[in-house]
């Protein structure tokens, strides 16, 4: 696989690429659902998929791009609102990330438990207070152009994941997931890492969530940060397993075509049967699909 | 000014500060023995609305008597848990690993699974029951039966519980395995069996409070997350495994929200939960380590 991997990405990115001349409209849509999925996935493993630092509320980012592309849609290029998004993003993960993944244990996952509650709400009360309940975004791009700009994501998502895995910053992850004590004793600096993780892990949602607004015509905040997104994130990447680029992205590919399937007419049995694989995947297949793919360490 | 020294506010807070401090506490006896971090614990208040809910239209039962059965079928869900995924993982858990966060996501699913569950059991759309609901006047004050019976079976819930955690023998093991499991074993507790009462305890409360709730909250499948947020905000205010700090930290909360409200407008309700959740955990992560730093 290891060798494979490089040459398997590629053919699925020219599967990708070709989307809009192969498939109608319809297949657009669907093509960039799953890019944005793989996007969201295989950023939220950066830090969740190596360390046990788990994001619950990756929604937070997703909702704070959406947002301020919403808020500042007509004002600003559009290009400048989807970098700043991931900006935002970024910078707010620091923002409480500092306090919080300095200290070990498990009150960083806490956290994020209740994160994307607490700016849901404020954005609500920010936008009852504007008056502004409900954005609408008229003359947003066409469907190839948000597919073109979503499948970019997705590889930047992909290219950041393999190259924060060769790093330095990489093996300091690994390391903290093996002993977190025993990484700070041989001197990785575990707070500036995690830290630095979780805001790279945070940039592509926000860019995600800021394109993904535009696919609709109105902008509505408990949308925006709906749980689901960030409990759909967690359980793709932990179907997909961790520690590589091939996991989330096989998880969220795979979950996603399942939704496609169930979703539009079943919603409470897709979600029951991600929480289903989810238990299981934990309790039973805890090195997830990726495990059992040709080259994987036993 | 007068509103805000008026025995009301002080009456909402003791009831909604009464609630939390048993939601609470049936969390921090899960995670203080066996480090199990329930996301899912306001799900178990979900169900035990729905008890009290179905009881009530169903066969006319008074959610107050709604409220034990609520308790022990919420304990026996605790059980079959207990006994079907938790032992194996606990005793699977080795070197402290990912305990934590295994058990966290094995409850982000279950959370997920039982509020869907419900949605298709009982449809999404909210219900509510009109019980005990006449007006009367304790020393100027005006409440309904209902909060008064609410605050009540809360205090005594609590009451109940810290004394039995002080005084008898399986209390004591309790406090011992939140202060430290491996001498705990050592020095002959049963770990096995502390730890299915903890489960089934800390269960039970959830479901208690749910079914109290039941008559004066609306009840739906997805009503139960801010009681998981307000559960761990007593937990890390409080410090894990001093119970009766928890209690304290129940009406901290309760009396931030209930006066927050009255200074600002109801939509800061979940603002003001959620900030002091998020506040809490910025400003004291490490409360949850509790009195002492464990090993």
């Amino acid at each position: 696989m290891r060798r494979m991997g490089p040459a398997a990405l590629l053919a699925l990115l020219a599967a990708a690429a070709a989307v809009p001349w192969l498939a109608g409209p319809y297949g657009v849509t669907v093509a960039t659902s799953a890019a944005m999925w793989v996007a969201l996935t295989v950023s939220w493993s950066l830090l969740g998929g190596t360390t046990a630092y788990i994001s619950l509320g990756h929604v937070v980012f997703y909702g704070l791009g959406a947002y301020l592309v919403a808020a500042t849609w007509g004002d600003v290029p559009l290009w400048l609102a989807i970098l700043g998004a991931g900006g935002l993003a970024g910078a707010f993960a620091l923002l409480v990330g500092l306090p919080v993944l300095r200290v070990k244990g498990p009150y960083f996952v806490i956290l994020t438990l209740g994160l994307a509650e607490l700016v849901k709400h404020l954005v609500l009360n920010l936008e009852a207070g504007l008056g502004a309940s409900s954005r609408l975004l008229f003359g947003a791009p066409g469907g190839t152009t948000l597919y073109a700009g979503m499948l970019a994501l997705a590889v930047l998502s992909i290219a950041l994941a393999w190259w924060v895995r060769g790093s330095r910053l990489g093996r300091g992850l690994a390391a903290i997931r093996e002993d977190e004590t025993a990484a700070e004793t041989v001197g990785v600096p575990i707070a500036r890492f995690k830290v630095a993780a979780y805001a790279l892990s945070a940039v592509v949602p926000g860019m995600v969530g800021g394109l993904a607004a535009l696919r609709s015509t109105y902008f509505e905040p408990t949308q925006a940060f709906s749980p689901v997104v960030s409990f759909t994130i967690v359980t793709m990447a932990i179907v997909g397993g961790s520690g590589g680029v091939a996991g989330p992205l096989m998880g969220a590919l795979l979950l996603f075509a399942a939704s496609e399937l169930l979703w539009a007419s079943f919603p409470q049995v897709y979600l029951i049967g991600l929480g289903v694989l989810l238990v299981g995947f934990v309790l039973f297949v805890p090195r997830g699909l990726a495990g059992f793919l040709p080259g994987a360490r036993p | 000014m007068d509103v805000l020294l008026s025995g009301q506010l002080a009456f909402s807070v003791a009831v909604l500060g009464a609630v939390y401090a048993v939601v609470g506490l049936g969390l921090n006896l899960v995670y203080g023995t066996m480090r199990l971090l329930n996301v899912g614990h306001g799900e178990l208040v979900m169900l035990g609305a729905y008890v009290a809910f179905w009881g009530f239209t169903l066969a006319g039962l008074s959610p107050l008597l709604g409220a034990p059965v609520a308790a022990l079928l919420a304990a026996l869900l605790g059980l079959a848990l207990y006994g079907g995924l938790f032992r194996r993982m606990l005793e699977a858990d080795g070197a402290g690993g990912r305990l934590e966060a295994n058990s966290l996501l094995v409850f982000l699913g279950l959370s997920v699974v039982l509020q869907n569950a419900s949605a298709l059991a009982f449809t999404a759309s909210p219900r509510a029951i009109r019980h005990l609901d006449e007006v009367i006047r304790v020393g100027g004050v005006a409440m309904t039966e209902n909060r008064l019976a609410i605050l009540l079976v809360a205090v005594a819930a609590c009451a109940g519980t810290i004394l039995l955690l002080r005084l008898g023998i399986h209390g004591l093991a309790i406090k011992a395995l939140i202060d430290n499991r491996r001498a705990a074993r050592i020095v002959g507790v049963d770990v096995d069996r502390t730890q299915r009462l903890s489960i089934a305890l800390g269960f039970g409360l959830a479901g208690l409070a749910g079914a109290l709730l039941a008559m004066i909250e609306q009840i739906s499948p997805f009503m139960g997350f801010p009681y998981t947020v307000a559960a761990f905000v007593v937990i890390v205010l409080g410090g894990l495994g001093r119970l009766a700090g928890g209690v304290a930290a129940g009406f901290v909360l309760a009396a931030v929200q209930v006066y927050g409200v009255a200074l600002t407008a109801p939509t800061y309700a979940s603002v003001l939960l959620y900030g002091v959740f998020v506040a809490v955990l910025v400003l004291r992560p490490q409360g949850m380590a509790g009195a002492r730093a464990r090993p």
